[in-house]
């Protein structure tokens, strides 16, 4: 499907003020096609600033973000195109319902899409269904839902885009742990059925290691490493510099072996792991 | 968005901004005067010199304060034209058609140019740039406090104030990030009919209504919870407090006024 780059991307918030304050300094790095990319890094690291650059929110101060290897600045008009292809979930986008019914809602994006009445009814069951919105629901208001469903309600809208990319910023915040797994495993699902790439912020490690292919750190705009998650996982010296962990099982592992018990470290759940426990007895 | 926030406020720690912001309101009501107060080349220049001493000593870029000048140039080339050739005098200078302009419509205009220099130095410098609109507030309900005698509210003005300007950032941030939602799905805010941008207004504007309402209402209990019952009795965590500083400042604008006044005595061709 496609795959997005950025290259020597900057972006400075208010720039020449008091105020200024710089949130991305030349990052580069590579959202592969039909992965699970997971960015993390501590809070006012960049990662909402650098989600928005992928679906041209934002615009770069310099550097380039490409789409299957096109400037998507290229012609800033088209910018609405892109929108379609790249779907983005901002951080807490319960906020952000507005319409009737949670049908009409969900039905927004594929509405300027300019597709037919049955394409949108089919989009907005299927985007329904993927972020786990119940069926009942649809008729209700936004505002007779909880924080959680209505958390799903604004993902299933940028899913009924059925984009080629779907980006989250911190999907799962603030929800419990089975709405949390609901949510994540709706995703993966997502993405096994359209082939499509899926890139998640999350604070949790937990989270991240167990769903993404891919992770990208980044500290203080800057990304300091990047690639598959075990690579990743395994600097665990360099995630502490900056804030973060490696996942607790992980460590848990990782302590074993320190003590001279012969597992494997590269583990990421809590199955896997007792899993490996279990071959030691 | 962070302009909004602390109005044009431009940190630099000098004595402008450290002086109390009643100081600085009356003083910045005395400067307008002075720059009425000033009817020949001497005066004018005065005032002149004493605009760009405040600009230095408030220690504020240049840059920014020209650009708040720059929002009235329009008004400045009006008055410009205006007194250029509306202004009938004795020594003619220039003559066509029915264009006739006297020596007295540009000494006229030059005036003016610099009494409005002056008007926007003098408020921008003493108050937007160098306090805070929280700091003014305080300022306007001490200086307004004896109208509460006459059962003016005065402090729920002020509340209300403060309550207003510290909102209006997160009201606009709000905004934005609402604005970007919607574009992300696609919304369209700056093409199409009249009719068209004020349909594509409504995703935003609900999602704010609601929010603002939440947000009030939030605030309301958070304020009762802290047992909040009006100006009653109520000390302030900011305490305002003149210094030696401050009323050095006082001395230093009523010697200007003082000196205007003498200025305009001297005998001079070129006066209002
Ligand atoms: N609208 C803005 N104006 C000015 N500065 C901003 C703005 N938005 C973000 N910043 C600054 O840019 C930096 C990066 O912000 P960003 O929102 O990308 O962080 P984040 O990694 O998403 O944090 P979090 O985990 O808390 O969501 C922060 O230091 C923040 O203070
Ligand atoms: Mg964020």
């Amino acid at each position: 499907m496609s795959e997005i780059k950025l290259e020597n991307v900057s972006y400075v918030y208010s720039e020449d003020t008091p105020y200024e304050k710089r949130a991305l300094t030349d990052v580069t790095a590579t959202i592969k096609s039909g992965a699970i990319t997971g960015i993390i890094g501590h809070t006012g690291s960049g990662k909402s600033t650098l989600v928005q650059m992928l679906n041209g929110l934002t615009r770069p101060m310099s550097g380039r973000v490409l789409l299957d290897g096109k400037d998507i600045w290229e012609d800033p008009k088209k910018i609405s195109d892109v929108r379609f292809r790249v779907g983005l979930v901002m951080q807490y986008p319960e906020y952000q319902l507005f319409d009737e019914t949670i049908r009409a809602d969900i039905a927004f994006g594929p509405k300027n899409m300019g597709l037919d009445k049955e394409e949108i009814e089919r989009r907005v069951l299927e985007a329904a269904d993927f972020a786990g919105v119940d069926r009942e629901w649809l008729d209700k208001s936004p505002f007779d839902l909880s924080g959680g469903q209505k958390r799903r309600a604004a993902i299933a809208g940028i899913i009924a885009m059925r984009p080629e990319i779907l980006v989250l910023d911190e999907p799962a915040a603030g929800l419990d742990p089975a709405g949390r797994k609901n949510i994540m495993e709706g995703l993966c699902a997502y993405r096994d059925k359209t082939g499509s790439s899926v890139v998640i912020v999350s604070h949790s490690m937990e989270d991240m290691a167990q769903y993404c292919d891919d992770i990208i750190v980044i500290s203080d705009g800057r990304v300091i490493a990047q690639g598959k998650k075990e690579e990743v996982f395994s600097q665990s010296d360099l995630l502490r510099s900056v804030g973060l962990d490696i996942p607790q099982i992980t460590l848990v592992m990782r302590l074993l072996a320190d003590n001279g018990i012969n597992v494997n470290t590269g583990v990421y759940t809590v199955e896997d792991a007792v899993n490996e426990i279990y071959k030691l007895i | 968005m962070k302009n909004i926030a602390l109005g044009q406020y431009y940190p630099t720690g000098s004595v402008i901004h450290r002086a109390d912001p009643r100081m600085k309101l009356i003083l910045a009501v005395l400067f307008i005067v002075c720059t009425f107060l000033c009817k020949n080349i001497y005066s004018f220049g005065a005032i002149l010199l004493a605009s760009v001493l405040l600009v230095l000593v408030s220690r504020i870029p240049l840059k920014t304060v020209l650009r708040s000048i720059r929002a009235l140039l329009f008004i400045m080339i009006f008055t410009l034209v205006i007194n250029v050739f509306m202004t009938k005098g004795e020594v003619l200078l220039f003559e066509w058609k029915f264009i006739h302009i006297y020596r007295e419509g540009i000494v006229n205009a030059c005036f003016m140019l610099v009494r409005i220099f002056a008007l926007i130095i003098g408020t921008s410098i003493l108050l937007t740039y160098t306090t805070t609109p929280i700091a003014l507030t305080d300022a306007i309900e001490s200086l307004l406090s004896p109208l509460k005698k006459i059962k003016l509210p005065i402090h729920e003005f002020a509340m209300m104030m403060t309550i207003a300007l510290r909102f209006i950032p997160t009201l606009m941030e709000e905004t934005e990030k609402i604005m970007a939602a919607q574009k992300a799905r696609g919304a369209d805010f700056t093409n199409g009919s009249l009719i068209k941008r004020a349909k594509a207004l409504i995703p935003i504007l609900i999602p704010l209504f609601v929010s603002a309402f939440r947000r009030a209402d939030e605030l309301s209990v958070a304020m009762e919870c802290r047992c909040y019952h009006g100006g009653e009795g109520r000390t302030s965590m900011r305490v305002l407090k003149y210094r030696a500083s401050d009323f050095l400042l006082f001395l230093a604008f009523a010697a200007l006024c003082a000196g205007l006044i003498a200025l305009n005595l001297l005998k001079t061709p070129f006066a209002l």
